[in-house]
């Protein structure tokens, strides 16, 4: 589904993502962990287009996508969402999911304008899978709602489904779970395993609260100052020495 | 009602047309891009109008046939476009302050370029452009037509995919563009439709105001029409249009004040003469305390004159 191929970038000197290679298979729930500034976050933005790599390529579905513009990798069926969520704020829930219809569909300035019969026909159904969607994270409650007045857990659900509305195969979750409380982040566990099983989804994840990586992942990679320490099972992860290094420190 | 109407010819059609010329400001912003290019269109959609109504098309001695006037606006409209794309392309790369910068450039290299060309008639202009009307007043038959239909086109347009695709640039382009928004084709469609519908406005304004030269849509319409947006309102297209045309009918009604008498005569003076000055506290002023102007789609809606967010 994706590889990365010895994927390599530096920022002036500072190595953020040195030489990683691993591939994720097609409907698999791929975890990515490591320490604070291991380079996660680079790799998503590497993948989604919004870094360029400075060696090293990236395969998806067989199509060499090194260095392809974010809306073109949008348009292949990769999604993502933000570490600091980055909902249109001022917008509502409901146009924040529409939005990211725009690649599912295709009315142009004119026929939109005018009201053409098929764009009419479009933006009516934008209109109810974008409603579904916010059903599917349990927002439909609120769609008028502005995206900025929503509980921070409430974001990265709505985060979530606007993610969706692109219709992605490949979805890039980075730190769903951060700023919930234990409760949300279970209910969040069972809607990804929901939305993955449900909708056939490929997942990458980034995330800190352990439980929740172990209990979810099929596999896990590790990172630590760029490079890739660790990659298998949950299980054998944690037992990986390198792996309780790069965490708990080596006086340990 | 028809006093006043005489009276205020001129002044109530510049209102019409400084109107959709704040709309033109508008739509490059919907996509978050602050150009002010727009005055440079508006000025060479006139010359469109006046060589060809002059040099062209020769019509017959009496009234000019309105019919003409609207190929003008569809000439100029199209001169206007292929040149907003290839000034587009290039210039919409910059952001922020750097583009409204380059597009102050533009429109002043469109002036330089009209002061120094023989087809444009130098720094005298093109005077003589024949009438369609037999009074101002009846511009209004092209001007507010012109106004409603592009005060319904941009209403529509928010309601639509592309329309959305432009305000989720403005609210986010990063997080826009990892939605599968294309920026620069966005970008570039926002900035050709406003240089489209300042052509047209420059051809209507050619004829109305008789002669056309190179202090046609210069850098101090730019700053009016700043103002129209900034004070008038920036995040709804209701704001430029309510900002062009009060903006326009305020310096008029300043000359009333200043007119009534008791006031000391240099105060008075300044509320004669100080347009552009009270145009630039509007606008620092107007950023300060309201940076989305006056009127919000929130104020809309208090006034049930808005939709629901979500039902856009």
């Amino acid at each position: 589904m994706l590889s990365v191929e010895a994927l390599t970038c530096s920022f002036g000197g500072v190595m953020a993502v040195s030489r990683v290679s691993f591939s994720v298979q097609r409907g698999e729930l791929f975890g990515l962990i490591g320490p604070n500034g291991a380079g996660k976050t680079t790799l998503f933005n590497l993948i989604t287009g919004l870094s360029a790599p400075t060696a090293g390529r990236l395969r998806y579905q067989g199509r060499d996508i090194t260095g392809l513009r974010p809306h073109r990798i949008a348009g292949l069926g990769i999604a993502r969402t933000f570490q600091n969520v980055r909902l249109f704020g001022e917008l509502s829930a409901l146009q924040n999911v529409m939005i990211a219809r725009h690649v599912r569909t295709t009315s142009g300035l004119v026929g939109g304008v005018i009201g053409l019969p098929s764009a009419r026909a479009e933006e009516r159904e934008t209109r109810r899978r974008a409603l579904a969607l916010l059903e599917l994270v349990g927002l439909a409650d609120r769609p008028d709602e502005r995206a900025r007045n929503f509980a921070y857990g409430d974001q990265r659900r709505l985060e979530i489904a606007r993610a969706l509305a692109l219709e992605p195969e490949l979805l890039l979750l980075d730190e769903p779970a951060a700023g919930m409380n234990s409760g949300e982040k279970r209910s969040l566990g069972g809607l990804i395993r929901g939305i993955r099983t449900r909708l056939g989804l490929t997942i990458l994840l980034i995330e800190h609260h352990v439980p929740l990586v172990m209990d979810l992942c099929d596999r896990i990679a590790v990172l630590n100052f760029g490079e890739l320490i660790a990659l298998g099972a949950p299980a054998n992860v944690q037992r990986d020495a390198a792996v309780i290094e790069a965490y708990l420190g080596d006086e340990v | 009602m028809a006093t006043f109407l005489a009276t205020y010819d001129f002044l109530l059609v510049s209102m019409v047309l400084a109107a959709v010329l704040a709309l033109t400001l508008y739509l490059p912003l919907m996509a978050g891009q602050l150009s002010v290019a727009s005055p440079g269109f508006y000025a060479l959609g006139g010359y469109v109008a006046a060589i060809l109504s002059t040099k062209v098309f020769h019509p017959a001695p009496g009234l000019y046939p309105v019919s003409l006037v609207l190929i003008e606006m569809a000439v100029a409209a199209v001169v206007s476009g292929i040149l907003g794309i290839a000034v587009g392309l290039p210039a919409l790369r910059l952001r922020g302050i750097f583009l409204a910068l380059a597009t102050i450039a533009f429109v002043q290299i469109l002036g330089v370029v009209a002061l120094n060309l023989d087809v444009t008639g130098g720094a005298i202009g093109i005077f003589g452009i024949p009438q369609p009307f037999g009074s101002q007043l009846q511009y209004m038959w092209l001007a507010i037509p012109l106004l409603l239909l592009s005060m319904l086109f941009v209403a529509r347009l928010e309601r639509t995919r592309t329309g959305r695709a432009l305000i989720a640039l403005r609210e986010d382009e990063l997080a826009a563009a990892a939605m599968g928004v294309d920026p620069t084709y966005h970008k570039v469609l926002a900035f050709t439709a406003s240089a489209v519908l300042a052509g047209a406005v420059g051809a209507i304004s050619a004829h109305f105001i008789n002669t056309w030269n190179s202090r046609q849509g210069t850098f101090d319409t730019s700053v009016n029409l700043m103002a129209f947006v900034l004070v008038g309102g920036s995040r709804t297209f209701v704001g430029p249009v309510v900002g062009g045309l009060v903006l326009t009918a305020l310096p008029e009604a300043l000359r009333g004040v200043a007119d009534v008498g008791g006031l000391p005569p240099w105060f008075a003076q300044f509320l004669r003469d100080g347009r552009l000055i009270i145009f630039g506290v509007l606008i620092a002023l107007g950023t300060v305390f309201f940076p989305h102007g006056l009127i919000t789609p929130g104020l809309l809606g208090r006034l049930g004159l808005g939709r629901r967010t979500g039902r856009v």
